[in-house]
């Protein structure tokens, strides 16, 4: 099996883990000596941010993370401005490590409730509940309720948007170009919103998290996890190219989904919002969009697809949805959401650009029919976007 | 890793989500670390006790600690009162587990109660062992050069300066820093009170010093901790014991920085107001009295009745905050 190379001089795997040796003495000496200790005389950087805060009646729960370069201990907690009972898991936090933060409060649903830590050093780091309400157990009833939520924003407007197909299928071909340029309109506004999202999540992650890092990382991952997804999917040749970029778009849309459950689920148990129903009716029309932008490259194909195709086209961009809003329901922390909202924002991307590199001749975006669709593509998630904020 | 954080994260690595964070939870309790005091008053409060002994002063002693300093008598027969006053910066546990970077006069916040009759001589020489200039302002009647304001009577760093007047008006007064910037000076804790009893005397009391003060321990302007003798719901977790039927006379001094009032108010119960206690006749009978800041007054008052009875500020911020108090009647 294993092959060596014979040569003159140090053996391979001598070169490959000095540098590292080295680095390791190096950095030994450092924390040995502390050279800079006279820089660094100066007051701890206490940060701490809140991960997940649950209420129950007469109580609120939080878990806490210390994200700040120095340990920080909790030293008493105020809850509307009363310092208040309190227990919790471990006072001294070190770096990145996290406790949990029990109060025995009497809060009143629908009312604001400031809770700040007092750390040892007099600090206050404040968390403001907006409105409390109650966080949902996580039992079979709010299980299916957050399941419904995912089936109604995502499944189903998603699965209305496919039926579009049959009236593309009849539509003359530079009528296909329009729908395509139309597309990436709708794909480029949902990159935006995607991209202002997560940045917002990367901000609620904390320093030490760098939550910017983790929106990238996740990015590039979609990224390249599609190119890759989409050579597999060519060797095997299982479809043809507009089925193929179907389902290319059908995954970018599925994780943008799964970040917008997530971000729903996340609201909803935070009492962040009142879920009128006015919103379930503005996210399903926004999604329905989304439909006829799966189908429309399925448009030229010389075969109508299997009904079967129709289902998992709908079954990759839909269903994310239901796991993110249970996942945004019971276990949102602000990095783990920053990281899909990543991974969404790659995946589109990279759909648009492979879009956008095959849009036929009347869809490019020098043609009036492809500007027409492209902009109207944007102009049509704007304003169905209107009835979800 | 202590060994507490070995365990959190044991107890993490076995099972997941709320089931392992109970565990921790219930662990620290069987610890005995930060377990709920008391749910007396509805699970208000501050959890832990401070620790007073690291402090160097405790607010029980304070109440009752007079320092009449070291007395002699000059060749003409006066009572000289003579004190030794350092100022040193030192960190101090306002409430339990919260450590606020004071300045202080020896050691203690509120600094030494100073007593003297009226007429007596008060010579102190005080040495400043900080880094900023300090003095010793008193409220009463003095020449201008023994005033404790910049310029007249300053200790600069490691510098020393010997107040020297006599003790008057009678009253309940007091003394701060008057070094600039004054509320920094002031809040950072350098105050304490200034007794000056009537040449002939008052009935006999139990008598005690309250100084209303509050720290602002993130330095944004506005205090986190407001107290009776410096720490936060001292008095309620170890009531000041008073005896039925006796006469209590307490000195009461507003030195709170930041808000424009501090107040008191003793519960089922009423008390003479003698204000800034420079009468020998009260001038109210009430049972809540709001004091602006530097103002002073001297409260008398009997319980005939045994039991647990709360005094603090009536701004109700400011007891959620801290300055709740209690006595016990037995």
């Amino acid at each position: 099996m294993a092959t060596t190379v014979k040569r003159a001089g140090l053996p391979g795997w001598l070169g490959a883990i000095g540098p590292i040796v080295l680095i390791a003495v190096m950095l030994f000496l450092f924390v040995a000596f502390d050279p800079i200790g006279g820089l660094r005389d100066v007051p701890p950087v206490e940060a701490v941010s809140f991960e997940k805060v649950e209420l129950s009646p007469g109580s609120v729960e939080m878990r806490i993370r210390n994200d700040g370069p120095d340990p920080v201990t909790v030293a008493q907690v105020l809850v509307n401005d009363a310092y208040w009972n309190f227990t919790i898991s471990d006072d001294t936090l070190g770096r990145l490590e996290d406790a949990t933060v029990t109060i025995p409060y009497p809060w009143d649903e629908g009312l604001p409730l400031n809770i700040a830590l007092v750390t040892s050093t007099g600090l206050t780091i404040e968390h403001e509940i907006e409105a409390a309400v109650e966080t949902p157990e996580p039992d079979a009833r709010t299980t299916g309720i957050y399941a419904l939520l995912g089936v109604y924003i995502g499944v189903i407007p998603i699965a209305v948007g496919l039926l579009w197909f049959s009236a593309l299928k009849r539509a003359a071909r530079r009528w296909l170009g329009f729908f395509l340029a139309f597309t990436v309109g709708l794909l480029a506004f949902l990159l935006v919103d995607t991209v202002e999202e997560g940045l917002e999540l990367a901000a609620e992650t904390g320093a030490a998290l760098n939550g910017t890092a983790l929106f990238a990382m996740g990015a590039a991952i979609a990224v390249v996890g599609l190119f890759v997804l989409e050579n597999i999917l060519e060797k095997r040749r299982s479809g043809t190219q507009g089925l193929l970029l179907a389902y290319l778009i059908s995954s970018g849309i599925g994780l943008h989904n799964l970040g917008e459950g997530l971000a729903v689920g996340a609201a909803l148990a935070a009492g962040e919002f009142a879920l009128g129903t006015f919103l379930i009716v503005g996210f399903a029309l926004h999604n329905t969009t989304e439909g006829l932008a799966i189908v429309a490259p399925l448009g030229a194909e010389e075969r109508r697809p299997s009904l079967w195709h129709f289902v998992g086209l709908g079954a990759v961009a839909g269903v994310p949805t239901i796991a993110g809003a249970l996942l945004g329901g019971y276990a949102f922390t602000p990095g783990w959401a920053t990281f899909a909202f990543g991974l969404a924002a790659g995946a589109i991307a990279q759909v648009v650009w492979k879009i956008g590199r095959g849009l036929p001749e009347q869809g490019r975006l020098s043609t009036a029919y492809g500007a027409a669709g492209f902009l109207l593509g944007l102009a049509v998630m704007y304003v169905t976007g209107l009835f979800t904020a | 890793m202590d060994r507490r954080g070995f365990l959190k994260r044991a107890g993490l690595a076995s099972a997941v989500g709320g089931a392992a964070v109970l565990k921790g939870r219930d662990l620290v309790r069987a610890q005995g670390q930060h377990a709920i005091h008391t749910m007396k008053h509805g699970g208000h409060g501050a959890v832990g006790e401070v620790d007073h002994a690291r402090n160097g002063f405790d607010p029980t002693d304070m109440l009752t600690d007079f320092d009449g300093g070291e007395v002699s008598k000059d060749r003409s027969g006066r009572t000289v009162r003579e004190y030794e006053f350092l100022a040193v910066a030192k960190d101090i546990e306002v409430a339990p587990g919260i450590f606020f970077p004071a300045w202080t006069y020896n050691g203690r916040v509120p600094g030494p109660t100073i007593r003297a009759t009226e007429g007596d001589r008060i010579r102190i020489k005080f040495v400043n062992s900080t880094e900023h200039p300090h003095t010793m302002h008193f409220h009463g009647i003095h020449p201008a050069a023994m005033d404790g304001v910049p310029g007249q009577g300053e200790a600069k760093s490691g510098e020393e300066f010997v107040y020297d007047f006599i003790a008057e008006p009678f009253g309940t007064h007091h003394y701060h820093c008057h070094s600039v910037p004054l509320a920094q000076h002031i809040h950072r804790g350098l105050y304490g009170a200034f007794i000056v009893d009537p040449k002939k005397g008052r009935p006999d009391a139990n008598e005690m010093v309250v100084v209303m003060n509050a720290f602002d321990t993130n330095f944004d302007g506005e205090n986190e901790i407001y107290a009776a003798n410096t720490v936060a719901f001292a008095y309620m977790l170890r009531p000041i014991q008073i005896e039925r039927g006796r006469l209590q006379r307490m000195h009461v001094i507003n030195i709170t920085e930041f808000d424009p009032i501090n107040s008191i108010h003793l519960h089922a119960n009423f008390f003479h107001l003698f204000r800034t206690g420079t009468k020998l006749e009260p001038d109210e009978f009430t049972d809540t009295i709001s004091m602006g800041q530097a103002e002073r007054h001297m409260i008398e008052f009997v319980y005939n009745d045994p039991g647990h009875f709360m005094f603090h500020a009536h701004q109700t911020e400011f007891v959620e905050l801290g300055w709740l108090s209690a006595f016990e009647v037995s």
